[in-house]
């Protein structure tokens, strides 16, 4: 299963409060693919994921200010 | 004049490049230590801080800088940060962070940095000037701590480099996570500088070295100070509407410097983008900047002006608006990240039992 966010537009911490929300609501070994722009969460996302023991599946640029991360819930 | 242009630019433009780069945010840092007990950033700064301690002091020791301590205005210190700490939450960005956000093309920046702009100028050179100045002129005749306690500057910053070297060691003890990094897709010097991350105390190690070398560069042109933020800031503004050339300064150059530094880094590694916020946050971004402007000008500066050179200058102006400019932005963070969450989570909680 994989579940999509998309905080676009948004800045920081708003993309990391909200996948650190919505994680809580998938389960064990789905994916969430999260949408964003805000450079800030370049490092954030990633950071957050590796503490909190999420694999990461999928991270890459797909634009000008664009980013793309898919985090697979431990 | 030329001289003046020259070497401002080119300081802040570096500056912007490496904190463009190093996506250096003390907003985000102080407001992690609390919402995230994420203390990082905050390290961060003090590395910067020590480095340009030890530089600016060799420098002064040296007889290639003057420095002047002068007085501690410490109400409109402590006031003035703790309302600054409380508008770079809304604004999204301190002065310098929400400067180099502009030059990544974030229009709700632009908006915070007008907002800061005005409320700058208006503290300034305007209407609240008296204001300003009655509050400020309740002061300690000393402002460095060295003269305050009698004993030499270089103990102070001996200690103070002790304690962040024990950090860092205590830091790199930590059990390490490797952070997940994008698949590079260049190479060589453009993979390092426009795509590589970089880690922050790399970045603050920089940031400080910029910040050694924008003492004797501003002294040259005659400002006898090191990196400042809301002056300059106000100076664009009082320029625009006065003509008067004499305004221009150093520092007007270096805060242009970053945002085009900023620019150049944020295209090179294709992270510029026009992008519009709604309504909202375009309206919490201008009162942010207000708050910003009205705040840094009462306390005398900014989180790089005070938090991050007067701190170097071992002064208490510098360490009291640091601890006032945190406390600020953990007050602000309490009641627009922390406390919407537990409404949520209870929200929640209660419908599960209703539903149960």
């Amino acid at each position: 299963m994989q579940k999509t966010l998309d905080v676009l537009g948004q800045v920081c911490p708003f993309p990391l409060v909200e996948a650190k929300e919505i994680i809580e609501e998938i389960s064990s070994g789905d994916e969430l693919v999260i949408q964003f722009d805000c450079t800030q969460a370049t490092e954030s996302l990633p950071r957050w994921a590796a503490e909190a023991g999420h694999t990461v599946t999928n991270f890459e640029q797909i634009g000008e200010a664009t980013w793309t991360i898919t985090v697979q819930k431990k | 004049m030329l001289q003046m242009l020259f070497t401002g630019l080119i300081c802040g433009a570096l500056l912007g490049f490496v904190m463009q780069r190093g996506r250096f945010c003390l907003t985000g840092g102080f407001r992690d230590m609390y919402i995230a007990k994420d203390n990082r950033m905050f390290y961060a700064l003090l590395i910067a801080i020590a480095v340009q301690s030890v530089g600016v002091y060799t420098l002064i020791q040296l007889g290639v800088i003057e420095f002047s301590a002068g007085t501690f205005p410490w109400i409109a210190v402590i006031v003035g940060s703790f309302i600054f700490g409380i508008g770079i939450v809304f604004a999204g960005g301190c002065a310098t962070g929400t400067w180099y956000r502009a030059g990544e093309g974030l229009l709700g920046s632009w908006i915070a940095l007008i907002g800061y702009m005005l409320m700058s100028a208006i503290m300034k050179s305007g209407p609240l000037l008296p204001v300003n100045n009655s509050i400020q002129s309740v002061q300690f005749s000393n402002n460095s701590i060295a003269e305050t306690t009698g004993l030499p500057v270089w103990i102070f910053i001996a200690i103070f480099v002790t304690i962040v070297i024990v950090i860092l060691i205590n830091e790199r003890r930590k059990p390490k996570v490797i952070i997940p990094t994008m698949k590079p897709k260049r190479t060589g010097l453009a993979h390092l500088l426009f795509e590589k991350r970089w880690h922050p105390f790399f970045t603050a190690l920089l940031v400080g070295m910029i910040a050694i070398l924008a003492w004797p560069l501003s002294e040259a042109t005659g400002r006898m100070a090191g990196l400042g933020i809301t002056t300059p800031s106000a100076n664009i503004l009082q320029f625009l509407v006065s003509g008067d050339q004499s305004i221009l300064n150093w520092g007007v150059y270096l805060v242009i410097g970053i945002f085009l530094g900023s620019f150049i880094a944020a295209k090179a590694s294709r992270e510029f983008r026009f992008r519009m916020p709604d309504a909202k946050t375009g309206i919490t971004s201008f009162i942010g900047g207000i708050t910003m402007g009205f705040g840094a000008s009462l306390a005398g500066g900014c989180s790089i002006g005070n938090g991050l050179v007067m701190t170097a200058m071992m002064t208490w102006q510098g360490w009291i608006a640091l601890l006032f400019m945190i406390l600020g932005t953990w007050t602000a963070s309490y009641f627009v990240f922390v406390r919407p969450n537990m409404k949520k989570k209870l929200v929640t909680t209660n419908q599960t039992i209703l539903n149960a």
